[in-house]
């Protein structure tokens, strides 16, 4: 699902000081799809929020997406 | 509470579409949306400069498990326009009035923790709740007599607490337990 990657890089660019520095690496496995999240070290912050709210948000889109199109994604973001 | 806008929609609407568009179609939600300035309400709590407004077929999805992806696209939406946190309540998503009568009902249930509150003597605590909700049932527990609120708890578990005044301190302003939340200056913290 070349897609789900494609949407974790657009949010995670769009949210970060340093979009060139976002990478996403699609792990596909059985049952998940995992989505490995890299942003530079200073916009960790900006991809993780407050109190990991912004992270949860992402996952909640990934939820979404998965069950329209039947296949569970996860979001790990590398430090 | 005057209706000064900070945040227009001519301005927002372009960056909106462009964040928002993509999301929705890679994630094949069939959903419309319509950006607007928020109404006018006499009102001190969500007064929002900028509405975005949600229907089509997916909006269940939406609004499903308290309108968790509602809430989520407002957040990312939020942190894409690098809104101070002062300034997120000028931004509203909402679809089928949930956002509307989601604040009666946390006004309905803050006047019911109180008079609960009084009666009983004992503490109230609310289920945990976004900084927003939390910051309606202290505006809305402010004119309550007998009762104060604080929130309680971190990250997604923060929870409003309700507690009795006792009787003879009524008149006197309640200091606050623990210290205040930066960015707040409210006598309680959203």
């Amino acid at each position: 699902m070349a897609g789900m990657k494609q949407l974790v890089e657009d949010i995670a660019k769009a949210l970060v000081d340093i979009p060139d520095q976002v990478s996403v690496r699609e792990v596909q496995g059985e049952q998940v799809t995992v989505l490995e999240l890299k942003v530079a070290p200073s916009d960790l912050g900006k991809v993780i929020g407050k109190q990991g709210r912004t992270a949860r948000s992402i996952r909640t889109i990934l939820g979404a997406a998965g069950m329209k199109l039947n296949r569970r994604f996860t979001l790990e973001i590398l430090e | 509470m005057s209706v000064r806008r900070k945040y227009s929609v001519t301005q927002l609407r372009p960056r909106i579409e462009r964040f928002l568009r993509p999301i929705l179609q890679r994630c094949r939600l069939r959903l419309r949306y319509e950006i607007t300035e928020g109404p006018i309400q006499d009102r001190e709590w969500e007064n929002p400069d900028v509405l975005v407004k949600f229907s089509g077929p997916d909006v269940e999805l939406l609004l499903e498990n308290k309108a968790e992806l509602l809430l989520a696209l407002e957040h990312l939406t939020i942190q894409m326009l690098r809104l101070p946190s002062e300034d997120h309540e000028r931004i509203c998503f909402d679809a089928n009035d949930y956002r509307l009568l989601r604040i009666e009902e946390l006004r309905l249930s803050a006047g019911a923790a109180a008079e609960r509150v009084r009666r009983s003597g004992r503490p109230y605590q609310f289920a945990p709740m976004t900084s927003r909700e939390r910051r309606i049932i202290h505006l809305a527990l402010r004119d309550e007599p007998g009762v104060r609120s604080e929130s309680q708890g971190v990250g997604a578990a923060r929870r409003v607490v309700v507690y009795p005044i006792p009787s003879e301190q009524k008149s006197r302003p309640q200091p606050t337990l623990g210290s205040p939340s930066p960015g707040t200056t409210a006598q309680s913290a959203p």
